[in-house]
C-alpha cells in the first residue's frame, strides 16, 4: 500500500531558488491547499493566544478573592479570550483550514472557483487579527465578546472601536470563504458527482456557507453602527437619545446564534467522515444527515431570541423563541442517532481520529441537551449568565468543534503532509484532552447551577473547590493541546510515508497522491458510486484480517 | 474508476481568459454570476440591518419621522432617482452591447454610466453640504464657503452634539446634550439613519464607479468579446443592486 | 466534451440562453420612470391635496418600490433568464430580510416599546 518516498512533485515542493522566492510562492499563492496551510498556521497561533488569555482567567479564579488582577483587567482578559476564540479561531477553524484543503479535492476540482478571493480572505483574516491584537496590546476591551450596548457604545472606555474593526474585517474574510464554497460546490463537481454522492463534509460546509453569507453582514452593520455611535457621539443604541440598546442585541444574535452553527456544522461534517471511515460502513441515513444540515442552517435563523430571555425582550417573543429552539434540537439529534446507528455492527478501529469522533458524540450530546435546558425559559431564568451557560457552550464549542477540528487534522494529516503521525502519542493526547476537558467544564455546570455568575472574578468561598478543580482540568487540557503540536511537528520529518490512502477510505481526496499535486488530480476523476461505498462485507473482512498491531 | 486526462479536458480551444480551475468558459461564467449573486445577498443583508433600525424607530416615532422627512430636499432626491434609473438603463445597454460585441457602444454606455454616477454623487454631496452649512449657521453651502451671511443657526440636522431640530414655533429643541424626551430624540434618530443609510449607499456608489472605470479600461484594451464579457455582466449586477437600494431609500426617507 | 460538464448544468433545464432584447430594456426603463412619477405624485397628493392615512401612504410607496425592484431584478439583472440557483439566491436574500424584520418587529410590537409607555418620561 505505502510507497517508500513522497511523490516527486506536490503542492508543498516547489523549485524556488532563494528564500524570498520561496516566501513569495507561499504568500502570493492561489493554491487552495497552500492557503489552507497558511490558515492552519495562523489560526493555531490565534488559538494559542486565546488559550493564554484563558489561562489568565482560570488562574485568577483559583482563589475566591480577586488577588491576581483587578476586576477591570479581568474583564479585559475574558473579553480577549472570547473575541479571539470566537472570531479568530472557531468561526474560521474547520471551513478555512480543512474546508479549504478538502472541498476542491472532494469535488474532484483543480481549485476553488475563485482562488484569488480565497487568498484575499486569508489576508483579510490576518488584517482583522492584527487589529484585534493591536487593540489588545493597547489595553484591550472590557465589553465581553458580545459588545452589548449601551456599555460598548456609550460607557466603556477601552479599545472598542479597534476590536470591532478587527471583527468586522474578519467577517468579510468569512463571507468570502462561504461565497467561494457555495459557487465551487454548485459549479465545480466532477462528472458524475451528483448531490447525493457528495461526502457529508461537503453538505455541512455548504450549509455553513449559506449561514456565513446571510448572517455575517448583519453583524457587520450592527458593529459598524456601534463604531459610528462612539466616534460621532450620536445615539442609535443610546436610550438617552431615544435609541434602543436591545436593537443591538437583536442584530447581534441574528448573526451570533447562526454563528454557533457556523462553528458546529463543519464539525459535524468531519464527524460523519470519521465515523463512516473507521466503522468501515456506509453512513446510516445519508439523506437525513445531509438535509438536517440544511435544516439546521435555516431553523438556526429563527431562534436568536433565546439569548435575550431576560433582557427585557417581550415575554411573548420569548415564548415563541423558546418553542422554535426546541425544534432546532431535532436535526441535531437526528445526526447523533445516525452516527450511533452507523457504529452499530461496524468494524470499529480506535485510531486517533476515531477517538476524537467518539469524544465528540458524547460531549456534543451533553452540550446539546443542556442547550435544551437553557432554551426552556423557566429554567433559563435561573441559570442565565451563570457558569451553567459557560459550561453549555464550552461543551459544544470545545467538546464539539475543537474535538472535530483535531480529529480532522489527524485524519487528513497524511493527506496534507504525506506522512503519518505517531499513533500511540495521538491516542494518548486524545485521551488527555477528553479527561482534561471534562474536568474543566463539568464542574462549571454545578457551579452555575449553584449560582456562580459568569464574568466575575470574586466569588463566595464555598465555590472554591469546584473552581480549583476546573483550573486543574484546564492545565491537563493545555497539556493535551501541546502534545499534538510536538508529535505532529516531529512527524513532518520522521513520520512514516503515508501513501495515497492510509485509512482505506473512500472519497476522491484519497485517490490522488499524498501530498496532492498542485492541480490535485492528474486526470479529472469521474464518479460512479455513492460516497462511503464500503462494500457490505468490508467490516467482516477487516475483522478477520486483524492482527495485533495491524494498522486498521 | 474511469478518468479523463487533463490534456483531453483542455483539448478544445479557448481564449486566454479561461482560468485554470475551470473546464469551460460557460462554467466560468456561471460561477462568476452565481458568485456575484451570493455577494449581492450579503450586500442586501448589510443594508438590511439599517432598514431594520429604520423600521423599529419609525414605528416608535411616527410623528418625528413625518416632521423630519419634510426637511429633506425631495426635489433634488427626485432628480437623483431619475439619474440612477437612467444609469441602470445605460448599464443594461452596456451589457447588451458587450454581448453583441459592439465595442463603441459599450464604451459610450460605460462612459455615460460613469458620468451619471458622478452626477448622483455631486447632487448628494450638495444635499449633505446643505445640512452641514445650516449647522455652521449659513443659509446654503455657497454662503458657507464664502463665509458671508453667517448667523446663529436655529437648525442643525447633522446628528451629534450640536443637533437642533427647528420647532414649529421657531424655537429649538434638543441638542447641547440636554436631557431630551424620547419624542424629540426621534428626530435625531431619523437624521442619523438618513446619514448612515445614504452614506453607506454613497460609499457603494464610489466602489461602483471604481468597478465601472476598471471595466471601461478593460473595454478600451479590447479585453471583451461576445464570448467573454463576464466582468461587464457582474459589474452591471453590482451597479443595479446599488440602484435597487436607492429605490428603497428614496421613498423611505424623502416621501414618508 | 460537452457531456462531461453535464453536472454543471444539472440545475437548469436545458440551455435557455435566450437573451433580453434592447427593446425590452427600453420598455422596462419606461415602466420604471412611470412608477417613479407615480410614487412622487402620490407623495405630492398626500402632502397637498388630501389626507391619506399613514399606513396607506407607506403601502403605496413600498408597493411601487417593490414593483421597481422586481423589474430591475428580473430584466436588468437577467434573473428571468438565469439559472435556477441564481434565482433561488436572489429570492433568498429578500426572504431572509423578511425573517429579520418580522421576528424583530414581533418583539417590538409585543413588548410595547418605545419608552413613552414605560415609567420614563
Ligand atoms: C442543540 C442545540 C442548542 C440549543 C438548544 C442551545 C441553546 C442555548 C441557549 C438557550 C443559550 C442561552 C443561554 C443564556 O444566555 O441564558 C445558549 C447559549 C450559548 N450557546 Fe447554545 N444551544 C445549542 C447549541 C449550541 C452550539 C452547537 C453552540 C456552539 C457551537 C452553542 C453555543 C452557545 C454559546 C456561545 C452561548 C453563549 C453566548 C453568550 O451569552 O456568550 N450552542 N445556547
Ligand atoms: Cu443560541
Amino acid at each position: 500500500m505505502s510507497t517508500l518516498s513522497l511523490p516527486q512533485s506536490s503542492y508543498i515542493r516547489d523549485n524556488s531558488r532563494t528564500f524570498t522566492d520561496w516566501l513569495k510562492s507561499w504568500l502570493l499563492t492561489v493554491d487552495h491547499k497552500r492557503i489552507a496551510i497558511l490558515y492552519l498556521l495562523s489560526i493555531n497561533f490565534f488559538f494559542l493566544l486565546g488559550g493564554l488569555a484563558a489561562t489568565l482567567v482560570r488562574v485568577e479564579l483559583i482563589t475566591p478573592q480577586g488577588d491576581l488582577m483587578s476586576s477591570d483587567v479581568y474583564n479585559r482578559a475574558f473579553t480577549l479570550h472570547g473575541v479571539i476564540m470566537v472570531f479568530f479561531f472557531l468561526i474560521p477553524s474547520i471551513p478555512a483550514v480543512l474546508g479549504n484543503f478538502l472541498v476542491p479535492l472532494m469535488l474532484g476540482a483543480r481549485d476553488l472557483a475563485f482562488p484569488r478571493l480565497n487568498l484575499l480572505s486569508w489576508y483579510l483574516y490576518m488584517i482583522g487579527g492584527l487589529f484585534a491584537l493591536i487593540a489588545a496590546v493597547f489595553g484591550g476591551v472590557d465589553t465581553g465578546w458580545t459588545f452589548y450596548t449601551p456599555f460598548s457604545s456609550t460607557y466603556s472606555n477601552s479599545n472598542v472601536v479597534m476590536t470591532i474593526t478587527g471583527a468586522f474585517i474578519m467577517g468579510f474574510s468569512s463571507i468570502l470563504t462561504g461565497l467561494n464554497f457555495i459557487v465551487t460546490i454548485h459549479k465545480m463537481r466532477a462528472p458524475g458527482l451528483t448531490w447525493f454522492r457528495l461526502p457529508l463534509f461537503i453538505w455541512a460546509n455548504y450549509a455553513t456557507s449559506i449561514i456565513q453569507i446571510l448572517a455575517t453582514p448583519v453583524l457587520g452593520i450592527a458593529l459598524l453602527l456601534v463604531v459610528v455611535e462612539r466616534l460621532w457621539g450620536v445615539g442609535i443604541y443610546d436610550p438617552a437619545l431615544g435609541g434602543d440598546p436591545l436593537l443591538f442585541q437583536h442584530l447581534f444574535w441574528f448573526y451570533s446564534h447562526p454563528a454557533v452553527y457556523i462553528m458546529i456544522l463543519p464539525a459535524m461534517g468531519v464527524i460523519s467522515e470519521l465515523i463512516s471511515t473507521f466503522s468501515r460502513k456506509r453512513i446510516f441515513g445519508y439523506e437525513f444527515i445531509a438535509f438536517s444540515s440544511i435544516a439546521i442552517a435555516i431553523l438556526g435563523f429563527l431562534v436568536w431570541g433565546h439569548h435575550m430571555f431576560v433582557s427585557s425582550q417581550s415575554v411573548y417573543a420569548g415564548l415563541v423563541f423558546s418553542f422554535i429552539t426546541m425544534l432546532v434540537a431535532i436535526p441535531s439529534a437526528i445526526k447523533v442517532f445516525n452516527w450511533t446507528a452507523t457504529l452499530y455492527k461496524g468494524s470499529i478501529s480506535y485510531r486517533t481520529p476515531m477517538l476524537y469522533a467518539l469524544g465528540f458524540i458524547g460531549l456534543f450530546v451533553i452540550g446539546g441537551l443542556t442547550g435544551i435546558f437553557l432554551g426552556v425559559t423557566a429554567v433559563d431564568l435561573h441559570v442565565t449568565d451563570t457558569y451553567f451557560v459557560v459550561a453549555h457552550f464550552h461543551y459544544v464549542m470545545v467538546g464539539g468543534t475543537i474535538m472535530a477540528y483535531l480529529g480532522g487534522i489527524h485524519f487528513w494529516w497524511p493527506k496534507m503532509t504525506g506522512r503519518m503521525y505517531n499513533e500511540t502519542w495521538g491516542s494518548i493526547a486524545a485521551l488527555i484532552i477528553f479527561v482534561g476537558f471534562n474536568m474543566t467544564f463539568f464542574p462549571q455546570f454545578i457551579l452555575g447551577y449553584l449560582g456562580m455568575p459568569r464574568r466575575y472574578h470574586v466569588y463566595p468561598p464555598e465555590f472554591q473547590i469546584l473552581h480549583v478543580m476546573s483550573t486543574a482540568g484546564a492545565s491537563i487540557l493545555a497539556i493535551g493541546f501541546i502534545v499534538p503540536l510536538i508529535y505532529l511537528g516531529i512527524s513532518l520529518r520522521k513520520g512514516a510515508i503515508a501513501g495515497d490512502n492510509p485509512w482505506g477510505a473512500t472519497g476522491l481526496e484519497w485517490k490522488t497522491s499524498s501530498p496532492p499535486p498542485t492541480f490535485n488530480f492528474d486526470k479529472t476523476p469521474i464518479v460512479t458510486e455513492e460516497a462511503y461505498a464500503y462494500p457490505p462485507e468490508a467490516a467482516e473482512r477487516d475483522a478477520a484480517a486483524w492482527r495485533p498491531g495491524s494498522p486498521l | 474508476m474511469a478518468t479523463i486526462t487533463h490534456e483531453e479536458a483542455h483539448a478544445h480551444t479557448h481564449g486566454p481568459e479561461l482560468q485554470h480551475q475551470f473546464e469551460t468558459p460557460e462554467q466560468q461564467k456561471e460561477a462568476a454570476t452565481l458568485g456575484m449573486w451570493a455577494f449581492l445577498v450579503t450586500e442586501i443583508m448589510l443594508f438590511g440591518g439599517i432598514f431594520m433600525a429604520y423600521i423599529a424607530y419609525r414605528w416608535a416615532f411616527p410623528e418625528a419621522w413625518e416632521e423630519s422627512a419634510a426637511l429633506l430636499n425631495t426635489p433634488l432626491a427626485t432628480v437623483n432617482t431619475v439619474v440612477l434609473l437612467v444609469s441602470s438603463l445605460t448599464v443594461a445597454l452596456a451589457v447588451n452591447a458587450a454581448e453583441e460585441g459592439r465595442k463603441r457602444r459599450l464604451i459610450t454606455m460605460l462612459v455615460l454610466t460613469i458620468v451619471l454616477g458622478v452626477t448622483f454623487l455631486v447632487i448628494k454631496g450638495y444635499e449633505y453640504s446643505e445640512k452641514f452649512a445650516h449647522c455652521a449657521g449659513a443659509k446654503d453651502p455657497i454662503s458657507w464657503i464664502t463665509g458671508s451671511d453667517l448667523h446663529e443657526s436655529h437648525e442643525c440636522l447633522v446628528p451629534g452634539r450640536g443637533f437642533m431640530f427647528p420647532d414649529e414655533h421657531g424655537s429649538t429643541s434638543g441638542g447641547h446634550g440636554a436631557a431630551k424626551t424620547a419624542t424629540q430624540s426621534g428626530h435625531q434618530l431619523f437624521f442619523l439613519l438618513y446619514f448612515s443609510a445614504t452614506g453607506l449607499h454613497a460609499i457603494h456608489m464610489i466602489i461602483g464607479l471604481g468597478v465601472m472605470t476598471t471595466i471601461l479600461v478593460m473595454a478600451l484594451r479590447d479585453r471583451f468579446s461576445p464570448t467573454y464579457f463576464t466582468p461587464v455582466e457582474i459589474g452591471g449586477l453590482y451597479w443595479h443592486l446599488i440602484d435597487i437600494i436607492w429605490v428603497f431609500l428614496f421613498p423611505l426617507f424623502y416621501l414618508v | 466534451m460537452a457531456e462531461q460538464h453535464a453536472h454543471a448544468h444539472a440545475h437548469h433545464h436545458g440551455e435557455k440562453h435566450t437573451h433580453i432584447s434592447r427593446g425590452t430594456y427600453y420598455r422596462v426603463f419606461a415602466a420604471l420612470m412611470v412608477l417613479m412619477v407615480l410614487t412622487v405624485a402620490a407623495w405630492w397628493v398626500e402632502k397637498n391635496l388630501l389626507e391619506i392615512p399613514g399606513w396607506l401612504a407607506v403601502t403605496i410607496a413600498m408597493s411601487i418600490a417593490i414593483a421597481k425592484t422586481v423589474l430591475i431584478v428580473l430584466y436588468f439583472m437577467h434573473v428571468k433568464i438565469s439559472s435556477r440557483m441564481t434565482q433561488v439566491y436572489a429570492a433568498g436574500a429578500f426572504v431572509w430580510l423578511i425573517i429579520l424584520f418580522v421576528i424583530t418587529m414581533g418583539d417590538y410590537v409585543a413588548r410595547g416599546w418605545p419608552p413613552q409607555a414605560g415609567p420614563l418620561p
